[in-house]
């Protein structure tokens, strides 16, 4: 096929292929518009479909982690210290929560820090666990002597989590806590940061 | 006024684009001019799904099985996406191949087109190198041993060792081989390429398209109907590559890279030539792996120059034509070759079997437990009992497994009820002490004589003392009668009294009472002076020895399909 063929008149070959009723082979010059027209359709149908069949399955792919938990650890209570450490009226103490097996992507790594809590009794002996994330943005709330500070922007909380000072919205997050023969354990959480609601993140 | 014509005030998009389709083709529209688009279409897949890989990809040795582990079997259509990836990197170089070659045939080397020629040729060769730094990146057997093989024929190259050093990064293959190959094959070769292809096209701008030597003098514009042609040619490319990719199941992912396990790594099929030809070339392998190249680049980049006539028709170009279709024919040839040689080896289909058993085995341990941070390989040891079958293979089998054997086959069911009842009426049979020298001695345990319920009773109260939940206490109770006047001259059972001959029955088959006996086994409680197996106290950890007591009491309820498919340590 020379392919020398003017607009309008398909060359042989496809005239063969498409038969002769298909407007590709109508060579009629009045009939060139609607010829083009086809030929404009049918190559944006054929882009659109090739376009579809790869941009779909790359979509999918792209899109795979949302609401996936790719890293995760067990939920399960981390075994944080003896009981007896932990002095009625004491300052706080905080504590790193090491999960003993974190899956990360691929990876499943032993020993993995998950996040810190401040672990302190009154004098009445009542225990609290407070996450160490500060509720409004995630910061690494630390304690001054007196009260708990974040140093990113500045809200300080009481002995007991209550906000005092400061843009978060609500107080410091308690950890869930059982006691299994006179040793501490803790369960890590991560709560939705910002608002004022306690909710799991 | 519309969107369309305030862009078009200021970016005259309608005429840059209107332009850019009324392109005029010289000889008219016709699918010998599709292979361009074609070509164009898969490379934008091969970046596309490329970046996609990327998203999940991590390039370090600890890291890089396991991603592409990852994507494989825990990212959605991971396998698709890079089925399509690896099976495109092999249609770019059928199409680049195939473009050239039209080229070749209709002359488009000929002045004054000398340099578009090249440029081509240089083209194929880059893409080629795609394929080439991406195989190792998976950082798998395959890859590995492939990347391994290459890097050692380049280092057989005048100046190859430093070529060698520059791509794996130093004296050796490790992290720094795949941070290099991945900049290579992910950010340098595809600038490479947009460069080249961008030099080509302003070439050709300049040139034109180089026609078929006998189309006729016109020229027709682009759209419609080159570009509907193009379209279907995409379609029926891109249909294919997705068709292949699913029929394949997408790419294959052998087991980790480890060089302490041999692989039949094979090269990308375009290098089975020369895979091929150095079987041929004995002594003269390195010649030929590398010649080969060199001859047939030499020969594609020195043709505008030897070739020089106008005339463009094939068949006045005889020599061109025989030396085309002989290196096309030599090459295909070779290919075949390599493939049927492979097909006929029947050793090497049992290898690859093993290979890829091991392959399947590594991935579902790193679906179902992740793989540890040390490495690919590492996640073999996350298998079940795994710490304990390591052991066992290296202290315990050579005398408990196999003909050559010395002491008591310890396969599964060791410990059970069937076992102990076969132990008790057969105590030197060749399963249990038979091959001990204690059993060619009058000392040996003689077999106990009792039989039906009597012989349940002994077994159950053997059976007991491992502390199984399982025992019939009535039974037991018999048996300890039984005990008494059958076997009590030999054994004791009694928790930690001296024994002689015999040992102590105290806690036998328990997990404590196993690794004792593992560490100290001519204790006065175990065999005492009988004793002929090596202790182990100092060679084995107490967590080895604890993980060997559980790996045997799993193995008494076992089966050896249970067994089978844990695969090997």
């Amino acid at each position: 096929m020379g392919g020398a063929a003017p607009r309008g008149e398909a060359p042989r070959f496809q005239r063969s292929l498409v038969g002769k009723e298909s407007p590709l082979a109508d060579d009629s010059a009045s009939n060139g518009a609607s010829r083009r027209r086809f030929l404009k359709l049918a190559t944006c149908a054929l882009g659109g479909g090739v376009g579809a069949a790869v941009a779909i399955p790359a979509i999918r792919y792209a899109i795979t982690p949302i609401g996936e938990k790719t890293v995760s650890a067990a939920d399960d209570p981390i075994d944080a210290l003896p009981l007896e450490q932990v002095k009625p009226g004491a300052p706080p103490l905080q504590v790193t929560l090491v999960a003993p097996v974190q899956r990360d992507g691929w990876a499943a790594v032993k020993n993995v820090p998950l996040g810190a809590a401040w672990i302190r009794r009154d004098t009445g002996g009542t225990l609290t666990a407070l996450s160490a994330v500060c509720p409004h943005l995630g910061c690494a709330v630390g304690f001054d002597g007196k009260q708990y500070v974040c140093p990113c922007h500045d809200s300080t909380f009481a002995l007991d989590g209550a906000v005092q000072a400061g843009p978060s919205k609500r107080g410091l997050d308690p950890l869930p806590f059982e006691v299994v023969e006179g040793r501490l354990r803790i369960a890590w959480v991560r709560y939705r940061l910002g608002g004022p609601d306690r909710e799991k993140a | 006024m519309s969107i369309g014509s305030w862009l078009e005030e200021r970016t005259g998009w309608r005429s840059n684009v209107g332009a850019a389709l009324d392109t005029k083709i010289a000889g008219g529209p016709s699918f010998a001019h599709v292979f361009g688009a074609v070509l164009g279409s898969i490379l934008v897949i091969q970046a596309v799904t490329g970046i996609l890989l990327a998203m999940s990809y991590s390039p370090s040795v600890s890291a890089a099985w396991a991603s592409v582990a990852y994507i494989e079997d825990q990212v959605a259509l991971g396998w698709f996406i890079r089925g399509m990836h690896l099976y495109g990197s092999s249609a770019m170089v059928i199409v680049a191949g195939l473009y050239l070659l039209q080229s070749a045939v209709w002359g488009g080397y000929k002045k004054p087109r000398e340099l578009v020629w090249i440029l081509q040729v240089v083209i194929l060769g880059v893409l080629m190198l795609f394929p080439l730094t991406g195989h190792g990146l998976p950082w798998d057997q395959q890859g590995y041993w492939a990347t391994k093989v290459e890097l050692g024929i380049t280092a057989s190259a005048p100046g190859g060792a430093y070529i060698v050093q520059l791509a794996q990064g130093g004296n050796d293959m490790g992290n720094l081989t795949l941070t290099r190959l991945y900049a290579i094959h992910a950010l340098l070769l595809p600038a490479l390429v947009l460069i080249l292809w961008l030099v080509r096209r302003a070439l050709i701008r300049h040139h034109g398209l180089t026609p078929k030597w006998n189309a006729p003098d016109t020229a027709v514009g682009y759209f419609p109907d080159q570009a509907f042609r193009d379209a279907i040619a995409i379609a029926l490319a891109v249909a294919a590559l997705i068709a292949y990719t699913v029929y394949q199941g997408g790419a294959p992912l052998a087991a980790p890279a480890d060089s302490t396990v041999p692989f039949d790594a094979r090269p990308e099929w375009f290098i089975r030539p020369l895979f091929q030809l150095r079987k041929y070339a004995g002594p003269l392998e390195h010649l030929a792996a590398l010649g080969a190249p060199v001859v047939v680049g030499g020969f594609l980049i020195g043709l505008p120059f030897v070739d020089r006539s106008p005339d463009r028709s094939p068949r006045r170009r005889p020599l061109v034509m025989a030396a085309l279709a002989l290196g096309g024919v030599v090459v295909l040839a070779l290919v075949g070759l390599s493939f049927r040689d492979d097909a006929n080896d029947e050793d090497l289909a049992k290898r690859v079997a093993w290979s890829e058993k091991r392959a399947a085995q590594a991935r579902s341990l790193a679906l179902a437990n992740g793989v540890p941070p040390t490495g690919g390989t590492a996640v073999f040891s996350t298998a079940p009992h795994w710490q304990a079958r390591v052991i066992w293979q290296k202290a315990c089998a050579s005398c408990h497994e196999g003909d050559d054997r010395k002491g008591p086959l310890i396969t599964v069911g060791y410990g059970s009820r069937a076992w102990i009842r076969g132990f008790l009426t057969d105590p030197s049979g060749d399963a249990y002490f038979g091959r001990t020298k204690l059993a060619k001695t009058d000392k040996a345990m003689k077999a106990v004589e009792q039989t039906g319920a009597e012989l349940d009773a002994l077994v159950e109260m053997v059976y007991a003392q491992s502390g199984a939940k399982d025992v019939d206490a009535k039974k037991v109770e018999i048996g300890v009668g039984l005990f008494d006047s059958v076997c009590s001259d030999c054994h004791e059972r009694e928790a930690g009294k001296d024994s002689d001959p015999g040992p102590n029955l105290f806690g036998m088959g328990s997990l404590a009472h196993r690794a004792s006996l593992i560490a100290n086994p001519a204790a006065p409680t175990m065999y005492g002076a009988h004793n002929e197996m090596p202790a182990f106290a100092a060679d084995t950890t107490e967590s080895d020895r604890a993980a060997i007591a559980t790996w045997l009491a799993w193995m008494q309820t076992a089966t050896a399909r249970d067994v089978e498919a844990l695969g090997e340590p």
